[in-house]
């Protein structure tokens, strides 16, 4: 089957938004629009799976890719002490490195493409994407990796549970208080007993 | 071709958002009480929507102007999306993909950044805190949502919304899986921040992500939750009531019924059940209601099997 005119022009116009929304990824200043960025790319990308009939494939990279962006968004706005992920900071590090290494897997990339031949395999008619991509990756095992992916996150809440009881400042079951500013100290940050008074004790 | 595939699926899509929408308003006003209820139930509506529309945009001081424009229009667009996918009747589908099912997971996961952005693009406090609220309790509706919507998908051998429906013909979901729909309404409240789950949006932070929108583009904000309610409704009657299942009467018309009742029971559970604290929500969802969900999957795996 030839793909018809509209298929090639949703093609160009999706391969075009995502490289340059790739591109937009390294030139903005900020964690989370770098993050948006390339989650944009990747839809387009998703999209342009679905006109490959990948039907699962580009369908399951909108749904990874929204929380895997968000969740990366929020855990570098967490880790890099920005407050809220609205400090500037820059996108692009070890540059020559990142060049050389990029030029390298465009070209190969790009050979691959245009050098290799490609199986000239039709469709079958009944086909179902979902069922054989099932069979190709996973054949009989399918039972016994859903049934690991449940226990795997079964697990990670049970760990999360356990571990997160002890806190940064002690058990969490004796309510936990910060140490004093001094050794022996008063628990720092706490509200100040006597309130209602307006004398204010300034160290 | 051009018929079937871009302009039907876009129209049955636009008019369930703007007539589901309206409805929402309505029947939102029908069930509250007290001084909720001023004014025409069916004017007031229209009335505030048409003073929205009369009022100046206002923006913040140096706000992230590619999210907060778009922000509103996206969730409504996905709102629309989730709208194509609901299937009329066996043959009247919008967008009749093999892995609708997924696409709808996909879009309650896109939904979690368009309204994280809606609250981080305005570049305020109040709505930064709505945003980052929304992504933290987002991420907990959503595994539940997975989970549920695997198990509907378990009986049919298929992602595919019409199959699932078909594979309710002797047995609705809502009674095979009695886990499911309880669990996927808590969804649907939290998806669109309603009534209980409204968090990212609610008064303690003074409307939340909305709190610096006015005039038209809050307009389309409120118009894009109503809309968004509306496709969770329908989904939900997909996956759980039959769809177009049903006797005597043709089957858009049991969908547009059992759709109804879905929304009916939202807005209600909206306005009876009480508020939780955000950290207490986040609590509830991992410890009670996702092991919940682990429950039904495994239910419906096993009834799956009993009854194949």
């Amino acid at each position: 089957m030839t793909p018809s005119l509209g298929t090639h022009i949703a093609f160009g116009v999706l391969a075009a938004f995502a490289v340059l929304t790739g591109w937009r990824v390294f030139c903005t200043d900020s964690m989370v629009r770098a993050s948006f960025f390339l989650l944009l790319s990747f839809i387009a990308v998703g999209a342009i799976m679905i006109l490959l009939t990948a039907e699962y494939l580009g369908v399951a990279m909108f749904c990874m890719m929204a929380v895997e962006m968000m969740v990366m968004a929020l855990f570098m706005v967490m880790f890099m002490m920005n407050p809220a992920g609205l400090n500037p900071m820059k996108m692009v590090h070890q540059e020559r490195v990142a060049i050389v290494v990029g030029v390298i897997a465009f070209v190969v990339l790009s050979a691959v493409a245009v050098l290799s031949e490609f199986p000239d395999a039709p469709l079958p008619a009944e086909h179902v994407p979902t069922i054989s991509l099932g069979r190709e990756l996973l054949g009989d095992s399918m039972l016994v990796f859903e049934t690991a992916g449940v226990v795997l996150l079964t697990t990670m809440v049970g760990v999360v549970v356990l571990s997160s009881r002890r806190g940064r400042y002690g058990c969490a079951d004796d309510g936990s208080m910060p140490p004093g500013l001094e050794p022996g100290g008063e628990p720092a940050g706490q509200p100040s007993e006597e309130e209602g008074e307006h004398t204010h004790h300034h160290h | 071709m051009i018929l079937d595939q871009l302009i039907l699926p876009w129209l049955l899509a636009w008019l369930m958002v703007g007539l589901g929408a309206y409805l929402v308003a309505v029947l939102d006003r029908l069930l509250a009480t007290g001084s909720a209820r001023d004014g025409s139930v069916w004017l007031a509506p229209l009335a505030s929507a048409a003073w929205l529309m009369t009022q100046q945009a206002t923006t913040t001081e140096a706000p992230d102007a590619p999210a907060w424009r778009l922000a509103p229009a996206l969730y409504l667009a996905l709102a629309a999306t989730g709208l194509a996918l609901v299937p009329w009747s066996p043959t009247l589908v919008g967008v009749d993909l093999a892995t609708s099912l997924v696409l709808w997971g996909s879009l309650e996961a896109l939904a979690t950044v368009v309204i994280f952005l809606h609250g981080w693009s305005a570049n305020a406090h109040l709505a930064l805190i709505g945003a980052y609220r929304y992504v933290a309790l987002g991420l907990s509706y959503l595994l539940i949502s997975m989970f549920v919507l695997i198990g509907v998908a378990l009986p049919a051998e298929s992602l595919r919304l019409t199959e699932v429906v078909a594979a309710q013909t002797s047995l609705w979901h809502v009674v095979s899986q009695p886990l499911g729909l309880p669990l996927f309404l808590m969804v649907g409240l939290g998806l669109t921040f309603w009534g209980p789950l409204d968090l990212a949006d609610s008064t303690d932070l003074s409307g939340g992500t909305a709190v610096e929108r006015s005039g038209p583009p809050r307009l389309v904000w409120a118009l894009a939750r109503a809309a968004m309610l509306v496709a969770f409704s329908a989904i939900a009657a997909t996956a759980f009531l039959g769809g177009w299942l049903g006797p005597w009467l043709p089957g858009p018309a049991w969908l547009l019924i059992k759709s109804l009742a879905v929304l009916v029971a939202l807005l209600w559970l909206g306005r009876r059940l009480p508020r939780f604290a955000p950290e207490r929500c986040v609590t509830l969802m991992w410890v009670v209601l996702l092991p919940l969900s682990f429950i039904d999957l495994i239910w419906a795996g096993a009834v799956a099997l009993w009854m194949a």
